[in-house]
């Protein structure tokens, strides 16, 4: 199950067309599952690494995916070879995730994008590593293509998400 | 590549990376009895989903196991990735048996190779199943192994993978087959002396055509779509226009140990004739065969017969 938890007060609307777009994609469940408080020390823009270890959990089941959506700026990450500018940040092969609404200022019409990262995030979540295909959910989220495609994943993505899931469940 | 590694002493708690597996933590070295014989073997456990392993000590070194790669190594690879290689073999059979001895004994140089040959690759054309999911498995591979060498957590390795092959605000180029013949055709250049290309009449190679086999063939053509076709066209019929005595010793050479001997003539007719007489004669002629019968003479037996039969 995914379950989508927020810091801030969101549209439930909205929310609910980022489930329905995350159901497509994955045919798992996914809900809304309620606000938690906002972690201390995480700075501002917030280091998404710090997020997802102080951040209270809502988990159920051993097997839910959490995935925060946050409104704050998220901090470019430093990396060896030069800055990763940071849209979302998830545990990769783990159970948590965020995502950051911050360049979006009316999620109505920017639902689309929200739910393009959110699958991005979701499938690191699954073990999917970034795609070659443009098209692809999983391809790099700092190209300029990314914000313009659509909350979908390429066969192969699809196929490796889809047995991941059946691992999960069996 | 080709160097001999020196030995590799392992103790608990080392890091390692198993070729083909991903980085493994060793948790144990002691002595077993197998089938009378007393091996050493160092136990390991797959960091990834804890999967035991137990190698030989023997063997440690022609598996290919070796310790995780360092900080510079790493700074290393990312400078190769950094650079503008337009190194990408069209030639299927030979892309798959690179990569394939890349990842299980290329280092993490290896992978990344894999990783951006196939992604020059993917920017010319679709990658194609198979390659995907090599270029899936190396990439899993590349970020795991740069995960544990920088200790930074799996998604960070692989965005500074990316970050480099992607990097912000430009995408990816679109290219033609047209580029990647004309590197191919540099490096065959510089690596092929005219020593080496005077060899290679000399030298008793099978063809490729006559190696690949039927569904080979068909996967080639499946897999390399009409990119490649000119080019193979075009060198055949270089080939055919070339000096032709050249060419016939080569396919003659080529041929060598792959058909038959040619048989002499006689025995070639005659065995002709027999695969005639062993077949299920054809109706025509069974009855051009058969007609003359009747109007043979009869054998004193059947005389008789018929003789008989009127008598009675």
């Amino acid at each position: 199950m995914i379950r989508l938890v927020t810091l801030e007060d969101y549209d439930p609307k909205d929310l609910d067309r980022l489930c329905r777009a995350l159901y497509a994609a994955f045919g798992v469940g996914c809900e809304h599952s309620g606000k938690v408080k906002w972690p201390e020390d995480v700075g501002d823009p917030v280091d998404a690494r710090k997020f997802l270890e102080r951040v209270d959990s809502v988990r159920a089941y051993s097997d839910d995916k959490l995935l925060y959506v946050i409104s704050k700026k998220l901090k470019d990450r430093e990396l060896p070879p030069g800055t990763v500018p940071t849209q979302g940040w998830a545990k990769y092969g783990e159970d948590r995730a965020v995502i950051t609404t911050y360049p979006v200022k009316n999620l109505e019409e920017g639902i689309k994008r929200v739910a393009r990262g959110a699958l991005h995030q979701l499938g690191h979540l699954w073990d999917l590593h970034h795609c070659l295909d443009p098209r692809c959910s999983m391809y790099p989220p700092w190209t300029p293509s990314f914000p313009n495609g659509d909350a979908i994943f390429c066969t192969f993505c699809r196929d490796k998400s889809e047995q991941k899931l059946r691992l999960a469940k069996s | 590549m080709s160097q001999p590694a020196p030995q590799l002493s392992l103790a608990v708690g080392d890091r390692v990376v198993y070729p083909n597996q991903g980085v493994c933590r060793v948790f144990g070295v002691e002595a077993k009895e197998v089938a009378g014989q007393t091996l050493t073997f160092v136990s390991m456990r797959r960091e990834e989903d804890g999967a035991v392993v137990m190698v030989p000590t023997t063997k440690i070194q022609s598996i290919g196991l070796r310790k995780v790669a360092s900080s510079e190594e790493v700074a290393r690879v990312f400078a190769f990735l950094k650079s503008e290689s337009d190194k990408a073999d069209l030639d299927w059979k030979q892309r798959a048996r690179t990569n394939l001895d890349r990842m299980s004994q290329g280092g993490i140089h290896g992978l990344a190779e894999v990783v951006k040959g196939l992604q020059v690759l993917s920017e010319l054309r679709p990658l194609p199943a198979k390659e995907r999911e090599l270029y899936d498995n190396a990439r899993h591979l590349l970020v795991s192994e740069i995960s544990a060498s920088l200790s930074v957590p799996p998604c960070d390795a692989e965005d500074a993978i990316d970050v480099v092959l992607f990097p912000p605000g430009r995408e990816r180029p679109k290219r033609t087959a047209e580029e990647f013949k004309q590197v191919a055709a540099d490096d065959e250049g510089l690596d092929l002396g005219e020593d080496l290309l005077s060899l290679g009449s000399d030298l008793d190679l099978p063809s490729d055509e006559e190696a690949a086999s039927g569904e080979e063939a068909a996967q080639a053509d499946a897999e390399e779509g009409d990119e490649q076709a000119p080019a193979r066209a075009g060198a055949r019929g270089k080939r055919a226009h070339g000096d032709g005595k050249a060419a016939e010793e080569r396919s003659h050479k080529a041929k060598r140990g792959g058909s038959a001997k040619p048989k002499p003539a006689k025995e070639a007719s005659s065995s002709k004739s027999e695969a005639k007489k062993r077949g299920r004669p054809t109706k025509g002629k069974a009855v051009s065969e058969a007609a003359p019968a009747r109007h043979a003479r009869p054998s004193p037996s059947r005389a008789k017969t018929s003789g008989a039969r009127k008598k009675k």
